[in-house]
């Protein structure tokens, strides 16, 4: 029974109902005509995904094997782990620190190896976005809520 | 008129402003091809520096942008199956499977010719039907708008084939992204859970790098480290004139996609997403053998890629005569208009003409300059991309998706909440959810939802003004035959098998 409820398409149909019970909630304080497209999706979500709960729990019962969302788990959670890890050192440490270590840290780590071409596509990237964007359009990038605070 | 469109000529071709819509399209190419920087973010970043640019300069340099990033968009779409702009979504479905067969090189070289053959035709449409056919376009009234949004959405669930249910999910979880934020006629928040940032509603640039970027990024991270890039030989890369030949056949597409890009440039708020995704669609139900379709028809290629270029010119047609954009990006040039001090509308043409000519002929040349300098580039330079090492690769992506989403408006909320797109988007990815209906949600949502409002204001309440009109039944009746039609086919198809066994 466990097995059949871990089935991916099944995880992710009663994810949507939940979620989208959940947003009609606040959808209920709303104006009626404010409400009818968000509730009209909410509700569609909501019974396409027992639709597709279904399907796929007919398909568990004729013995289908569901297949996995990925081949390497640790690697693909080492990925996003790494690229939120990123986006937080931007927000706190700051742009240019947090690129400088990320792109050469994230291109070893998975696999490419070779010192001189990370220190090369660290220069490259760092050095372009700087002029760029820095230098030449004057956009301003994350300097490091730990610096301003 | 037209008489005042031959004078604005001799200017154009002087050297300042012909340099401009040159290093225009070479910008637009680069920027296009980065995936989530977009031109409407390039010419919104642009705008400032052309206070001190003489109007033609400044509007050359726009409409070079345009052009090129509408164009460099196929660039990553093909190769790395990262649509750089949201109009080069339906490049990827033949595009990127090209690329894997090791045609990437005709893929761009058929994306470039198709690019600029959309945008000749678009720029002669603008030049042509500018006056005539705004007044076409004020026949249509918030109903007629509402269901072009609807057959819109219709059209791209039913023409990816595969599961309808698992396309409607996602056409309903786009649509439903497309409400967030302030009620656009009451003003009241919706779905904000009181974050400011969420008020203007979430940007199209921060779901598609979410949705379209990450994944792939993912991906490529995911795949042990293989040398195997794509050498110049192995993409098929040969030079335009010997490539040409080989298109011979699409000029019926050409021409079809022509007319789709300039309707929907024309239509306020479609834009080139949907006359990609309209054009795609049409090309593949006209196709002989449409079955191979997704797998690496260079025709698909040829249909979305015109399209979007042809969407350009024609998006400026409202804009310009009745100050109504049609696009994200037209919305931005009329920024550009304004800060030259040129008030878009009927006076604008009688006020301005030279300028205003002028900036057609320079959509003009941008969309042949496409052949010149994205032939090359696209054939010699990007054509490469694919031979990085796939980690290091992987790193730069996520970095320039971190610039692009940062800078639409400087904050790493939206940074935040593009790698909660992103994580959903590898779920839909793996699951086989398609994700274009998701963009064209976000897109059609609001402007559906808007349209759909006003016409029931202007009815007072009544449904039934949404089937008053002649234009409101034919677009109902097409939508119909869109959802209906694959149905009745399928079932055909069924009992044919069914008596042939």
């Amino acid at each position: 029974m466990s097995n059949r409820l871990t089935r991916p398409e099944t995880l992710t149909a009663l994810g949507i109902v939940v979620v989208a019970a959940g947003f009609l909630v606040p959808a209920a304080a709303l104006r009626p005509i404010s409400a009818l497209l968000p509730v009209a999706m909410l509700i569609g979500l909501i019974v396409l995904s027992v639709v597709l709960l279904i399907s796929d729990q007919r398909k568990a019962a004729a013995g289908e094997a569901a297949q996995p969302m990925t081949k390497s788990p640790k690697r693909v959670f080492g990925a996003f782990a790494l690229i939120v890890a990123y986006a937080l050192a931007a927000d706190f440490i700051g742009f240019y620190v947090s690129t400088v270590v990320a792109v050469p840290l994230t291109a070893f780590l998975f696999g490419f190896r070779n010192p001189l071409g990370l220190a090369l596509a660290t220069v490259i990237v760092v050095g372009a976005i700087w002029l760029i964007f820095d230098f030449g359009m004057s956009q301003d990038f994350p300097a490091g809520r730990l610096w301003a605070a | 008129m037209y008489s005042d469109l031959l004078s604005a000529l001799p200017e154009v071709i002087g050297f300042s402003n012909f340099a401009a819509v040159i290093i225009g399209v070479i910008a637009g190419i680069v920027v296009g091809a980065m995936p989530g920087l977009s031109a409407t973010m390039a010419i919104s970043v642009l705008v400032p520096f052309t206070f001190g640019l003489e109007p033609l300069v400044a509007l050359g340099l726009m409409a070079g942008i345009y052009n090129g990033a509408m164009y460099g968009g196929a660039i990553p779409a093909v190769l790395l199956r990262i649509p750089g702009t949201p109009a080069a979504v339906a490049t990827t479905f033949d595009g990127y499977p090209m690329a894997q067969k090791g045609e990437g090189g005709f893929a761009l070289q058929v994306a470039v010719v198709s690019s600029a053959i959309g945008g000749i035709a678009s720029a002669f449409a603008l030049m042509l039907l500018a006056p005539p056919l705004s007044k076409v376009t004020l026949l249509f009234g918030p109903s007629e708008v509402f269901w072009v949004a609807v057959f819109g959405l219709a059209s791209i669930i039913f023409l990816l084939g595969g599961n309808p249910v698992k396309g409607l999910i996602s056409a309903c979880f786009g649509v439903f992204v497309s409400v967030i934020g302030a009620d656009p006629i009451y003003g009241t928040d919706r779905f904000t859970f009181g974050q400011l940032e969420m008020l203007d509603g979430i940007s199209i640039v921060i779901l598609l790098v979410g949705l379209y970027a990450l994944p792939p990024v993912i991906d490529l991270l995911e795949t042990p480290l293989k040398t195997d890039g794509v050498e110049s030989s192995k993409l098929g890369t040969e030079p335009i004139w010997k490539a040409m030949p080989r298109m011979k056949g699409f000029w019926k597409t050409w021409l079809r996609s022509s007319v789709i890009g300039i309707w929907i440039g024309i239509l306020p708020g479609a834009g080139g997403s949907m006359a990609a995704f309209m054009s795609y669609n049409e090309a593949r139900r006209s196709s002989k053998n449409p079955e191979k379709w997704g797998e690496g028809e260079p025709e698909g290629v040829a249909a979305s890629e015109t399209a979007n270029n042809a969407d350009t010119a024609s998006a400026l047609i409202p804009a310009l005569t009745l100050g109504i954009p049609g696009t994200a990006v037209a919305a931005v040039m009329l920024g550009g208009l304004l800060v030259h001090g040129l008030q878009p509308g009927p006076m604008l043409f009688r006020e301005n003409p030279d300028v205003v000519f002028g900036f057609m002929w320079q959509f003009l040349f941008g969309a042949i300059l496409l052949i010149l300098l994205g032939g090359s580039l696209a054939t010699n330079s990007f054509a490469r991309l694919l031979n990085l090492p796939r980690p290091l690769l992987g790193s730069v992506i996520i970095v320039l998706m971190l610039i692009g989403v940062y800078s639409i408006h400087g904050r790493m909320f939206d940074v935040y909440l593009m790698l909660g797109f992103g994580a959903v988007g590898w779920v839909m990815d793996k699951l086989k959810f398609p994700l274009p209906p998701v963009v064209l949600g976000l897109i059609l949502g609001g402007f559906a939802e808007e349209n759909l409002r006003l016409a029931l204001r202007i009815g007072r309440g009544d449904w039934g003004v949404l089937f008053q009109n002649t234009t409101s039944l034919i677009l109902v009746a097409l939508t119909v035959a869109v959802i209906v039609g694959p149905i009745v086919k399928r079932r055909i198809l069924d009992r044919r098998k069914q008596a042939e066994s």
